[in-house]
């Protein structure tokens, strides 16, 4: 076994405040985790807001610099990648998702612009019909086509729409990671499962291993084959997802799943009454 | 096509409307001061010496017809519009008996040359560094340059303008301090006349830029900060998009459309002058006009002023409606 993705010891410092008062903000505290290259999986980092998952993110994206410790993606070291030769073809095995749709793609052009230049720069297309044809092929695995696509401009789709056009844009280069920040968070309640469960299928029939970070425990819990939990930047428990969930020891973890609401509304009823008595 | 003639008519139907309200207010503003022009005429007139009561009697009335003063406030408010439509608004008070459209034509070359000249400058300048500024956030000499511009923006038009004054007027006297042009050119394309605009202008001209460069710089460069942060920035930059091409296609082209908005409304308020610089430089456009007009009283002249700086704004603001759709696909169908 080789390891995909594996994080040593990671940490990033912020400093903060002005320039007499300032103190250092530790936004990530020796993070270590590992991805397996030959078995895909879905691993989730669950956190409050603040609690680093972003800039944990941020750093695998190879977007910030840790302050200390080691990130290697395929062997390689990601801090190492300086040329714009060496970010393309990172970038082309490594994808990131983002939060909110309506800012993924520049709004003054069509989106079909940005998924041709992905397939140009990525894939290293020339000819126009390979391109259609690569992104046409990304496309159907969100459950969409080209011809939905072509010549709208971000504000004529939706949310939902959006974001799935978002894992398509991230499917183009074939890649083998992705690095989802948030993906369903600003995305309608009745569409997030569509979202959730394409990831499953995009690891299950792609092999592609997907960083699934959320703070919302339900989907954490309902697609997650391993699971970090995340509180001020510490990693305050990890392993398999059902085990973490389901039976918390960390303090933090406990009182993150008591404030899962249970699907039967009479239950919630009592506790929210409780609560509030 | 239907759905750009539906707008198109709705931006008509504001544009007329802005118009009518602006028109209507400047006229009841004018009308409500204790000005009375008629009054102040016949005082200037009878001022010499005893005038018969009769002949002072037809010379109001005579006024009064000069000036669209007659009848009720809705009658004057009927025959006003008339008199707008038809580009007429009376004889001057103070530059009896020359109409204020002559006077106001005769100073708008002026104003619309120095003002134009200097706000493109001033936009481009301050758009341009603002949003390097907000781009590359850690380069020292944008840094600086940014502190300058924003130790400047506070300051009022008219300490900067008698700075500049002191400095090329007296101190080191290399520029005119007063007018739009020496006095004994013929006015004309001759390269004499020209050098001597261009060195009239540039002291009134820097004066605008400086006091403008600001809040250009200070909009453009937080309009930046925010479309940074923006995930299609981060993907692009990610992706290894060359910084040149980020900055121009991703950051500053959205970061300019709100500051079109600006240019326009700007442009439109050209034609209401610069009041603060024309009359420090005593530069011979409409805002020293309209000081004039307010100083002497001169009722015909200052509606006049408004008026048409009511009119360009509102053609300002319907020209950039009218091309907005061409910039922004997202105000094209919606």
């Amino acid at each position: 076994m080789s390891a995909l993705l594996e994080l040593r010891n990671v940490n990033k410092d912020y400093r903060i405040g002005g320039f007499f008062d300032s103190s250092t903000l530790h936004a990530v505290k020796n993070v270590s985790f590992t991805l397996d290259d030959s078995k895909p999986e879905i691993f989730t980092i669950v956190g409050e807001s603040g609690s680093g998952k972003t800039t944990t993110a941020r750093m695998i994206l190879g977007n910030e610099t840790p302050t200390s410790g080691s990130l290697r993606f395929m062997g390689q070291s990601i801090t190492a990648i300086r040329s714009r030769a060496g970010k393309l073809k990172f970038m082309s095995k490594a994808q990131p998702i983002f939060q909110n749709p309506f800012e993924a793609f520049n709004p003054l052009s069509t989106i079909d612009y940005f998924l041709f230049s992905t397939a140009r720069r990525f894939l290293g297309l020339r000819d126009k019909a390979a391109i259609d044809a690569a992104t046409d092929k990304a496309l159907h695995h969100v459950g969409l086509s080209l011809a939905e696509v072509r010549g709208r401009y971000s504000h004529e789709l939706s949310g939902g729409q959006l974001q799935r056009i978002a894992v398509a844009r991230a499917l183009i280069p074939e890649p083998k990671l992705i690095v989802a920040d948030e993906p369903v968070s600003m995305v309608d309640a009745s569409l997030r499962m569509s979202i959730v469960n394409l990831f499953r299928d995009l690891r299950d029939r792609l092999g592609v291993s997907i960083i699934y970070i959320t703070h919302d425990l339900s989907t954490a819990y309902y697609i997650s084959d391993r699971v970090i939990i995340m509180y001020k930047g510490d990693v305050v428990e990890s392993g398999v997802a059902q085990e973490v969930l389901g039976n918390p020891q960390h303090a933090y973890s406990k009182a993150l799943s008591q404030a899962v609401l249970p699907p039967d509304p009479e239950a919630a009823r009592k506790i929210i009454m409780a609560k509030i008595a | 096509m239907d759905g750009f003639a539906k707008y198109l008519g709705r931006r008509l139907f504001q544009f007329f409307l802005v118009i009518f309200l602006g028109v209507s207010l400047a006229f009841l503003i004018t009308n409500l001061s204790p000005v009375d022009p008629v009054e102040q005429s016949v005082a200037l007139m009878t001022n010499f010496g005893a005038t018969d009561p009769r002949s002072v009697e037809l010379m109001r009335q005579a006024l009064q017809e000069l000036y669209g003063l007659q009848g009720s406030m809705l009658d004057q408010y009927l025959a006003f519009w008339g008199r707008v439509i038809r580009g007429d608004f009376g004889p001057s008070l103070s530059a009896f008996p020359t109409p204020v459209m002559s006077l106001i034509m005769s100073a708008l070359p002026w104003t619309i040359g120095l003002l134009t000249l200097s706000l493109v400058i001033t936009w481009t300048l301050g758009n341009l560094l603002g949003a390097l500024a907000g781009y590359y956030r850690s380069n020292l000499l944008l840094k600086l340059s940014g502190a300058a511009v924003m130790a400047l923006h506070p300051v009022p038009a008219y300490i900067i303008g008698l700075c500049l004054l002191l400095a090329f007027g007296f101190i080191w006297p290399i520029l005119p301090i007063s007018g739009g042009a020496q006095m004994n050119l013929q006015p004309g394309l001759t390269l004499d006349y020209l050098r001597s605009l261009i060195v009239h202008g540039t002291l009134p001209a820097l004066t605008l830029v400086l006091v403008g460069l600001g809040s250009w710089f200070i909009s453009m460069r937080s309009l930046v900060s925010n479309i940074v942060t923006d995930d299609h920035v981060v993907y692009a930059e990610l992706g290894g998009v060359s910084s040149n091409k980020i900055f121009s296609q991703y950051v500053a082209r959205n970061a300019l459309l709100p500051q079109l908005t600006g240019l326009a409304l700007s442009l439109g308020n050209v034609f209401g002058g610069a009041v603060i610089t024309e009359f420090l430089f005593n530069y011979p456009g409409v805002g020293r006009l309209m000081i004039q007009g307010i100083y002497r009283g001169d009722y015909a002249l200052v509606l006049g002023v408004t008026t048409i700086s009511i009119i360009a704004v509102a053609v300002a603001v319907f020209i950039i409606d009218l091309i907005y759709p061409l910039i922004d696909p997202r105000v094209r169908l919606s």
